[in-house]
């Protein structure tokens, strides 16, 4: 087992490593240009210039990506050029937001899907078995920018029970903050359960057709507990498994639903950099994010452990 | 000497009859106001820095006005008005030396006075960095502090612009404390009537009642006269998406929102929340040529195009309804002092394919690629570049649209050799001068004699009477040789809520003199 535990950690080094270098070249390479953006519309060409020698984007890019390993190998991920403030900083002001929203949403999403999911595959072929894979399909299928100006309507606009954007004002406390995150977290809930269900109704059902499943039958066990302790936990390693991929994904900023609901989280800081070319928080937070995937990725392996004795061999 | 400083003020910044209209503050219900409460504004995203000197972006204008403050400002007629100035500069016979006499007793945010060794910083610093700044550096050959309170520009030539440009609000000549200028800059410290109490980004940017501060005497005068802090604290609220911008109006989250597509005015009418906020006209989109390499460096060929456009056709794609755009050659609309129809009988809105066909021939660029970039970052700059591949299509050209995010058209813009034509905006200027389409290094390069011979008998003009008429000969020259394409005026809507008072339509909505019902 330590060895499995040493191997993954070791690749995860590796795939660290590796995207590091991708990051600081794409972001590089592509056009557009921290100067101009800051300078704005009507800045001259001598203006960029000497702004881009300011902040040493005029070095060969070698030069600069030494320097950036340099920085990283301090635990440096450098300085945001529009924040003025460390990239580092700047993330950890938007982890709470990107923090409960993901896992509001993960709640949302669970709570309606893997319930669902468990007895669409266990009352296969019934007419709640095709409603719910049909609203399972519609779901996948909405934006979830299209939901939540939807909801925004109605819950913000209509009822006026919650806010329309944002994340509090000024010394707002935990609970209004919270408040700010329940319509984007139903919005993202929602479409993310489409795939949580269908994962889980393929796997309960792969599950359910076991010799094993007869067996406990046969001897006269509880079709709750059939389900529920023989099927749902031998199911549980593909639903682990999407469980994360989507918790991944939400950490790694729920792009579109941030800024629909103007919310500070980790997405909209990336979509806000990405548009000026602040290189150092483009790269700074790819890198957290890709670190995220690695170690959510690792902790899944290591559930499977514990799940299923059979992957330690 | 008052005389020729009142005729300086006259036609500096003359403004127009409907500009009144829309700028005309409710004094009376300023006065009433009690004092107190929050403005939350809608902005459309997080400013790029809260240096207004290092950034041309309205957002930052917008936001930075209300804690700096400049020497001079405009007045609801967009005539120059003194804001930390005491009055009007004196201006020797020469029209090169400024003498400005400074208001004392005039406190920065940090509690210390402000004196003539900080202005003279601060406009060393404008000239040193921002781009505004640096055009007017060329022709000043000193500004010194001639006592406490006063300073003294001088120029090299006599340069009219020079007052609008020390009153405009981006790029701006901001008066900082000397001891807190450093670049970039770490604390924001003005003498403006409300300071920066918390940043967080994209989340909001807090203002809060500056308590030493001096208000002028009298009554608001636009972005002069009297500023009230009325309310105690200005909230500006990033919210990037437009649909949720608009929502954020009618449910009442915000009080003001800036910045809304006009196709949402008629779903703010009628609601008790929020109410629509039409500034007309607010500004002009513009198809810049790059006069300097390529296709678009032929007259004849930049002729073509603007013989091939129909810009009524490309205002409606944009624009949807005539309420919210105008068709108009002029540079200037009709009420401002600078409306002059020279030069443009038979240039505009011509969709003469077989006439522009014809130009593109005697240029030589038949079949050759004509690239616009453009950008969806504003939706009417793409739907205008639509509607014009289409016309410039059937005139015979070969057009590729290239459709870029706003950073890199940016960037792009700036080297001639990949760009022949680029869309961009601007409001309404309340000075010609500053209108980036004249300036030879802006992207376009638009630089001949007759350029030249135009715009520099402009700005060294010092007679204000005379200012309008040498105008309408730069409109000519721009006419004649096309260095970019007018397509129209066209309107700018926000939204705000019915309690708010105080707040008028302006290109850089201000929240001094704003109160809460």
């Amino acid at each position: 087992m330590t060895r499995y535990v040493l191997q993954r950690f070791a690749g995860m080094i590796a795939v660290m490593f590796v995207v590091v270098t991708v990051v600081f070249v794409i972001v590089r390479i592509a056009p557009g240009d921290p100067a101009s953006v800051m300078l704005g519309p009507d800045a001259t060409a001598q203006d960029v210039a000497s702004l881009r020698a300011r902040l040493g984007l005029d070095r060969p890019l070698v030069v600069q990506y030494v320097l950036f390993l340099g920085q990283l190998a301090r635990g440096d991920l450098g300085e945001s050029i529009f924040l003025n403030r460390p990239v580092l900083s700047a993330l950890a002001d938007r982890a709470e937001p990107t923090f409960f929203l993901t896992i509001f949403s993960l709640l949302i999403a669970s709570v309606i899907a893997i319930p669902v999911g468990i007895y669409s595959a266990y009352r296969r072929g019934s007419l709640f078995d095709q409603a719910t894979t049909t609203l399972a399909m519609l779901a996948a299928s909405i934006p979830s920018f299209w939901l939540g100006l939807l909801l925004i309507q109605f819950f913000a606009v209509r009822l006026g029970v919650l806010p329309v954007s944002g994340y509090g004002g000024p010394g707002a406390s935990l609970a209004t903050r919270l408040g700010h995150l329940v319509l984007p977290a139903v919005a993202l809930g929602v479409v993310s359960s489409a795939l949580i269900l269908r994962f889980t109704r393929a796997s309960m059902l792969d599950v359910l057709g076991d010799d094993y499943i007869r067996t406990a039958r046969s001897k006269g066990m509880g079709e709750f507990r059939v389900v529920m302790k023989h099927a749902f936990k031998n199911a549980l390693i593909p639903i682990l498994t999407v469980l994360g991929l989507t918790a991944a994904l939400l950490v790694s900023g729920a792009v579109v639903t941030e800024t629909v609901f103007g919310l500070p989280g980790v997405g909209s800081l990336v979509v806000s950099a990405v548009l000026r070319r602040d290189y150092p928080v483009i790269q700074g937070a790819l890198l957290v994010v890709a670190a995220l995937y690695v170690i959510i990725n690792f902790l899944i392996d290591m559930l499977y452990l514990a799940v299923d004795p059979r992957v330690r061999y | 000497m008052m005389g020729r400083v009142n005729s300086v003020r006259r036609a500096l910044l003359a403004g127009t009859a409907a500009m009144v209209g829309a700028f005309v503050l409710p004094t009376g219900s300023v006065e009433a106001q009690t004092k107190g409460g929050v403005v939350n504004v809608a902005t459309v995203g997080e400013p790029p820095t809260l240096d207004p000197m290092v950034s041309t972006a309205d957002l930052v204008g917008i936001i930075t006005q209300h804690f700096y403050e400049t020497l001079f400002t405009f007045d609801k007629n967009w005539k120059v008005t003194p804001l930390l100035a005491e009055t009007m500069p004196e201006i020797s016979a020469d029209g090169k030396v400024y003498t400005i006499k400074l208001r004392q007793g005039v406190t920065f945010h940090d509690g210390s006075t402000m004196t003539s060794e900080d202005v003279v910083a601060s406009l060393k610093r404008w000239m040193d960095l921002a781009s505004r700044g640096k055009q007017t550096a060329g022709i000043v050959a000193g500004v010194e502090a001639v006592d406490a309170n006063t300073v003294r520009m001088t120029l090299k030539e006599p340069y009219a612009p020079l007052l609008a440009l020390l009153a405009f609000n981006n790029s701006a000549a901001v008066i900082m404390p000397a001891k807190k200028m450093e670049n970039p800059l770490k604390e924001p410290v003005g003498t403006g009537p409300y300071k920066l109490k918390e940043r967080k980004a994209d989340q909001y940017i807090q203002l809060v009642r500056h308590d030493g501060y001096k208000s002028r005497s009298g009554e608001p005068d636009g972005y002069g006269g009297a500023r009230k802090q009325i309310v105690d604290e200005i909230r500006f609220v990033p919210v990037p998406d437009a649909n949720t911008r608009i929502e954020g109006a009618i449910s009442g989250q915000y009080d003001y929102v800036d910045a809304l597509p006009v196709e949402a005015f008629s779903r703010l009418q009628g609601q008790k929340t929020t109410e629509p906020v039409l500034l007309k006209p607010f500004g002009w989109p513009v198809f810049v040529m790059n006069t300097k390499q390529g296709i678009m460096s032929n007259l004849d060929a930049r002729l073509a195009v603007r013989t091939a456009l129909s810009e009524e056709d490309m205002l409606t794609a944009a624009f949807g309804s005539k309420d919210f755009f105008a068709l108009n050659p002029a540079m200037f609309p009709k009420d401002y002092i600078w409306h002059t129809t020279a030069g443009t009988e038979g240039a505009y809105n011509l969709a003469d394919p077989e006439k522009a066909k014809a130009l593109l021939k005697k240029a030589g660029s038949e079949g050759k690629p004509l690239r616009i970039l453009t950008s969806r970052q504003y939706e009417f700059h793409y739907k205008m570049a639509q509607v014009a591949a289409e016309y410039l299509k059937q005139a015979g050209f070969a057009v590729e649209l290239m459709v870029v995010d706003w950073a890199t058209l940016t960037q792009r813009r700036t080297d001639p050799a990949l760009w022949d034509i680029y869309i961009t905006h601007s409001p309404f200027l309340p000075e010609p001068a500053l209108t980036g389409l004249l300036s030879e290094s802006s992207p376009g390069w638009w630089s001949t004699p007759l350029r030249k011979k135009t715009v520099d008998a402009f700005n060294s003009e010092p007679d204000p009477a005379k200012r309008p008429a040498l105008w309408a000969e730069v409109q000519k020259a721009i006419y004649a040789e096309v260095p970019g394409i007018k397509i129209g005026d066209f309107n700018a809507l926000s939204a705000k809520s019915p309690k708010l008072d105080g707040v008028v339509p302006a290109p850089w909505p201000y929240f001094w003199n704003a109160s809460i019902k």
